[in-house]
C-alpha cells in the first residue's frame, strides 16, 4: 500500500517533468526577438476607422472640379515615431496643381532614390478612394500613367499587357507583353530555347555556359546589388586587434570563392559598396591582395605566430549575395586553418544568427546585405555609422564622422570625396572582409532589340522591341498584386512598373535618378525640403489628368495609418516603413 | 588357460565429449553463412578504419588546390585520361577527395558505433540488474521510466537531447546512447527476474553469498548472452541514428567526414552529382549490413535450443 502511494507519486513527478521539458523547450527558440527587422512597420486597421474627423491630418473637402484645391498632410511634430523607427516625414503637401513638397524631419540626400522606387508608384486621387487602397481590386483594373496597360491577368497562367496609346512617353516599341512564370529554371530555359517564350529571368548557375555558347540567346548578367562579407567583431578578443583583422582580410582568396560558388554575373568584392552605386564607390581603390604567407607574418607580429581558436558562424539562408553558406563557410574555414586560425563552424538559426550578430556576440561570421535602394546610405549609414549596430563592435569615430559628414551633403562630388576617404579608413580598419557581389542574370532571344538587365530588377520592356510586336517574358513566380505599394517581392514590383510611374525614375539597365512623372525636382540647402514639379498633362488610363493631389493621396494612404486608404494587400508596407521610418497615427 | 576377456574400446569420446558452450558457439558462428558474409564485411571495415592514413591518397579535411568541384569519379584503370589526378569516388563541392573522405568515415562510425552502445549497455545493464535482482518500488521507479523513454521514437527523442545539449557529435553520442539504454535495462532485467528464481542461486544464498557476489557473479554471467546478440544489432540501429543526426545538421560539424554529415552536405546534388551521396550511403549501408549479418549469426549460434544442430 505504502509502495504503491510512493509509486504513484514518482510517476507524476515524472510525468510532470516530462510536461515542464516538453513546455520549456520550445520557448527556447520563440525567445530570441525578431530583432534587427527594420522592415516591420506597425499593423493598421485600415477599414475600422469611420473618415469622419482624422485628428491630425487637415484634409480639405474634396476639390471643386473646376478650381484646384491643394491637397495637404502634415504631421504635428517629429515625435510619433518610435526608439527603432524614427519618423522621418513631417509634411507632404500640393503646393499648386503640378508642385508637391515633402518636408523631412531629418536631411535625407538619397531621397531621390527612394521615391523612384517602384513601390512608391503613383496612381489617381480617386481611383485610389474609390477602392479603399485595396490592392486585391485595384489589381482588377489598375490605373496607371505607364507605357502599358492591363488587358488581362489569368490567375496562375499568364498576364498580357498591350501598348497605352495615350502613355506620355516614347511610344512602347511592342504592341503586346505578356508575363509567364515557371519556378524551375531547366523549363524556363528549354521554353526559351523551344522559341515559346522572348525572354527568361535567372537561369540556373549551371546553364550559363550553355547559354553564352548559344548563338540565337544572349545572356545579359545583372549588376549585384548586393555585398557578402566576412564579419569580425572588434570587441571580441583576438579581433580587436586591427592586425589580426587585415590578416584575416589577406588570407580569404576571393577570386577563388566567387570563381567557385558563385553564379555568373557576380563579382569580387573590393570595397562594401557595389561598383555601380555613385557616389560612394571609389574607383581604383583595391583591397589587400590574397597573401596568406603575409597574413601568417601579420599574424605572429599581432602576439599569435602559431593562431588561435575562434569560431565561425552562419545561417543557412541562400540569399543573393550568398548561394551555399555551409560550403562557402567550410571554404573559408579551410583558408583560415592555412595560416593557422582554428574556427569551429556553428550554425546557427536565422533570426537568432541576425540578433547575435548585431549584439556584437559573433566573433566571425558570414552576412551580407542587399540594398534597398541604390545609395550609399543605404550600405554605409546602416553599417558602419549605427551607433544601434554593434555588428562590428565599437564604430571608428573618424569613419562615422566622413559617413556622416557625406550624408548631409547634396552635391555628388563633394558626397563622393568623403566616401573616398570611408572606403579608405574601411579598408584600414576591416570591420570586415568584402567578399563577393552575388550575381544573377535574364536571357533573352538575340533578335529582341534593346534587351537588357536591371540592377534593381525591374526590365523595362517598353524599350524592347522583339519582331512581331509581340514579347513573352518568363519570370520565376507570378505577381502577387498588380498595385505595389504594399509589395516587396521583385516578381511583383516588375510588373507593376510597366503600368505606373513614380515621381522619379531609374535609368534603363542602370540605379542612376531620372525624371519620371516629375520633370525637376529641387531641394533646400540641408536636405530636408523636397519640391517637385509635376509634368503636364499626364494621363492615367481611366482618362483622369495627373495633378499634385494625385501623388499627395498615393503618399498619404501608406503614410497615415488612419487613411481609408491604407489597406494594401497585407497592411504592413515594408518598403514605406524601411525608406521613409515611422507611419503617421499608429496608436 | 584364462580366456582372454577384452573389453573393446568404445570411442567414447566421440560420444561423450565435452566442449564448453564458448567453443560449441564459435563453432556455429563460423559455419554460418550469414555471419561470414558479415565477419568478411567488418573485417574488411575494420582494417580500412586502422590503415586510414595509409589508404586515402589525401587529407579527408583540407580542400585540394588545381580541381574542380563536384567532378565525377576519375580512375586512370577505367579509361580516365592519366594526366588528370586520379579521385576514384570524385571530389566534393569544397574541393575534396571523396574517397579519403569515406574511408576516414569508417572510423568515425565504428567508434560511434561500439561508444554508444557500451555505454547504453552499461548504463542499461546496471539498471536492470537492480531493478531485476532488488524488485519492489525501485524496480517499478526504474521499470516507468523506462517504458516512458520507450514510448518517444527514439530519433526524435535524440533530436531533443541534442537540441538541449547544442549539435555535436559528443552529444549526439551522449544522446543516442541515452535513447538506447531502455532496451538494454528491460532485457537484463527480463533475463535476471527468470534467473534469480533457479535453484543454483537459491544454494548460492544458503551458503551466505553477498548480493553483490550473487548478482554479479551468479546471475548477471546468464544474462550475458542476449546483450550481447542485441548489443551487436544495436551498434548497426546506432551508426544509421548517428549518421541521420548529422544529416539534419545536429551530429558531426563540419568538415568531419562522417557519412551522415556527407549525405545532408550534398542533400540537393542527388541528381546533378549523385557519386556525392552515393558512395558514402553505400558506406552507411555496407556497415549496417555488416553488424547486422553478425548479430543475426550470434543469435543463432548462441541460442542454447539450437546446440548441437547445423545451421
Amino acid at each position: 500500500m505504502k509502495h504503491k502511494t510512493w509509486f504513484t507519486l514518482m510517476s507524476i513527478l515524472v510525468l510532470a517533468s516530462f510536461v515542464l521539458t516538453a513546455c520549456g523547450a520550445p520557448a527556447t527558440p520563440t525567445a530570441a526577438p525578431p530583432a534587427a527587422a527594420p522592415t516591420t512597420a506597425p499593423q493598421a486597421q485600415p477599414t475600422a476607422v469611420p473618415p469622419t474627423t482624422p485628428p491630425q491630418p487637415t484634409e480639405p473637402p474634396t476639390a471643386a472640379p473646376a478650381a484646384f484645391t491643394p491637397l495637404s498632410v502634415s504631421a504635428p511634430d517629429c515625435n510619433y515615431g518610435s526608439a527603432d523607427i524614427p519618423a522621418q516625414i513631417k509634411s507632404i503637401e500640393a503646393v499648386d496643381q503640378y508642385t508637391v513638397k515633402f518636408t523631412l524631419c531629418s536631411s535625407d540626400p538619397a531621397f531621390p532614390s527612394k521615391v523612384a522606387f517602384a513601390a512608391f508608384s503613383i496612381t489617381s486621387k480617386a481611383y485610389l478612394d474609390a477602392n479603399g487602397g485595396d490592392s486585391v481590386t485595384m489589381s482588377e483594373q489598375p490605373n496607371g500613367t505607364g507605357p502599358y496597360m492591363l488587358k488581362e491577368w489569368v490567375r496562375g497562367d499568364h498576364i498580357t499587357f498591350e501598348a497605352n496609346p495615350n502613355y506620355w512617353g516614347t511610344p512602347p516599341k511592342d504592341q503586346t507583353v505578356i508575363f509567364r512564370w515557371s519556378d524551375q529554371a531547366a523549363q524556363r530555359l528549354l521554353e526559351l530555347q523551344s522559341g515559346t517564350v522572348d525572354g527568361i529571368d535567372n537561369p540556373s548557375t549551371e546553364d550559363f555556359a550553355a547559354i553564352e555558347a548559344d548563338p540565337n540567346l544572349t545572356l545579359y548578367p545583372r549588376a549585384a546589388n548586393n555585398i557578402f562579407y566576412l564579419g569580425m567583431t572588434n570587441t571580441i578578443k583576438p579581433f580587436d586587434d586591427v592586425k589580426v583583422r587585415q590578416a584575416v582580410a589577406m588570407a580569404i582568396n576571393k577570386q577563388r570563392i566567387v570563381d567557385s560558388f558563385y553564379p555568373g554575373g557576380s563579382t569580387v568584392a573590393d570595397q562594401f559598396l557595389p561598383p555601380f552605386i555613385l557616389p560612394g564607390y571609389t574607383e581604383g581603390l583595391k583591397w589587400y591582395d590574397y597573401d596568406p604567407t603575409a597574413a601568417k607574418a601579420l599574424l605572429a607580429e599581432a602576439g599569435f605566430p602559431n593562431g588561435f581558436s575562434t569560431t565561425i558562424s552562419y545561417r543557412m539562408v541562400d540569399r543573393g549575395y550568398l548561394p551555399s553558406p555551409d560550403k562557402v563557410t567550410q571554404e573559408i574555414q579551410a583558408e583560415l586553418a592555412v595560416i593557422g586560425i582554428k574556427a569551429k563552424i556553428v550554425e546557427e538559426e536565422s533570426a537568432a544568427f541576425i540578433t547575435n550578430t548585431s549584439d556584437g556576440k559573433e566573433p566571425l561570421y558570414l552576412l551580407g546585405w542587399t540594398g534597398d535602394y541604390p545609395d550609399s546610405t543605404n550600405y554605409l549609414d546602416m553599417h558602419f555609422a549605427n551607433s544601434n549596430n554593434k555588428q562590428f563592435g565599437t564604430l571608428f569615430p573618424d569613419l562615422v564622422n566622413e559617413i556622416k559628414t557625406a550624408s548631409t551633403l547634396s552635391d555628388a562630388a563633394a558626397r563622393q570625396q568623403h566616401y573616398d576617404k570611408a572606403n579608405e579608413l574601411i579598408k584600414q580598419y576591416v570591420p570586415m572582409v568584402p567578399v563577393a557581389h552575388g550575381g544573377s542574370a535574364d536571357v533573352f532571344k538575340s533578335t529582341v532589340e534593346g534587351a537588357h538587365s536591371s540592377p534593381l530588377g525591374d526590365e523595362y520592356f517598353a524599350v524592347m522591341n522583339q519582331p512581331g510586336g509581340q514579347l513573352v517574358w518568363m519570370q520565376s513566380g507570378e505577381p502577387a498584386a498588380l498595385w505595389c505599394s504594399d509589395e516587396t517581392d521583385g516578381e511583383t514590383l516588375r510588373a507593376c512598373i510597366q503600368m505606373y510611374d513614380a515621381l522619379l525614375s531609374f535609368s534603363i539597365g542602370g540605379t542612376e535618378v531620372q525624371p519620371g512623372l516629375a520633370e525637376t525636382w529641387s531641394s533646400n540647402t540641408d536636405l530636408t525640403e523636397w519640391t517637385f514639379n509635376l509634368r503636364k498633362n499626364v494621363k492615367f488610363f481611366n482618362g483622369d489628368i495627373l495633378n499634385a493631389n494625385d501623388v499627395v493621396a498615393t503618399f498619404a494612404s501608406q503614410w497615415d495609418a488612419k487613411s481609408p486608404n491604407h489597406k494594401g494587400r497585407t497592411g504592413t508596407f515594408e518598403y514605406f516603413g524601411a525608406f521613409f521610418g515611422a507611419m503617421l497615427n499608429t496608436q | 588357460m584364462a580366456a582372454q576377456l577384452e573389453i573393446p574400446s568404445l570411442p567414447i569420446e566421440n560420444i561423450y565429449e565435452r566442449r564448453s558452450p564458448a567453443v560449441e558457439a564459435l563453432r556455429r558462428l563460423v559455419r554460418h553463412r550469414s555471419a561470414q558474409v558479415g565477419f568478411f564485411l567488418l573485417g574488411i571495415l575494420i582494417l580500412v578504419a586502422i590503415f586510414a592514413p595509409l589508404i586515402a591518397p589525401y587529407d579527408p579535411t583540407t580542400p585540394l588546390y588545381d580541381v574542380k568541384r563536384r567532378s565525377p569519379p576519375c580512375i586512370h584503370l577505367l579509361g580516365c585520361p592519366a594526366d588528370q589526378a586520379q579521385h576514384i569516388f570524385g571530389t566534393d563541392s569544397n574541393f575534396r577527395d571523396l574517397f579519403s573522405r569515406v574511408i576516414f568515415g569508417s572510423r568515425l562510425s565504428l567508434q560511434i558505433g561500439l561508444t554508444t552502445i557500451s555505454f547504453a549497455i552499461f548504463i542499461g545493464g546496471l539498471l536492470g540488474a537492480f531493478a531485476g535482482y532488488l524488485g519492489g518500488w525501485l524496480d517499478n521507479v526504474i521499470m516507468r521510466t523506462m517504458d516512458v523513454l520507450m514510448a518517444f521514437p527514439s530519433l526524435l527523442l535524440a533530436i531533443a537531447i541534442v537540441s538541449v545539449l547544442g549539435p555535436g557529435l559528443i552529444n549526439a553520442l551522449l544522446a543516442i546512447g541515452f535513447v538506447s539504454i531502455p532496451v538494454y535495462a528491460r532485457l537484463v532485467r527480463a533475463t535476471i527476474l527468470s534467473v534469480k528464481e533457479l535453484d543454483y542461486v537459491s544454494a548460492s544464498r544458503a551458503l551466505g553469498a553477498s548480493h553483490m557476489s550473487l548478482l554479479f557473479n551468479r546471475i548477471l554471467p546468464n544474462a550475458l548472452t542476449p546483450l550481447i546478440v542485441r548489443g551487436t544489432l544495436g551498434i548497426a540501429t546506432a551508426i544509421l541514428d548517428a549518421a541521420a543526426l548529422s544529416f539534419l545538421g545536429l551530429g558531426a560539424e563540419a568538415p568531419t567526414p562522417e557519412w551522415g554529415l556527407m549525405l545532408g552536405e550534398e542533400r540537393n546534388s542527388v541528381f546533378n552529382a549523385p557519386h556525392l551521396v552515393f558512395f558514402p550511403g553505400v558506406a552507411i549501408m555496407l556497415t549496417v549490413l555488416a553488424f547486422n549479418l553478425v548479430g543475426d549469426g550470434m543469435r543463432d549460434a548462441l541460442d542454447p535450443r539450437l546446440r548441437g544442430k547445423n545451421i
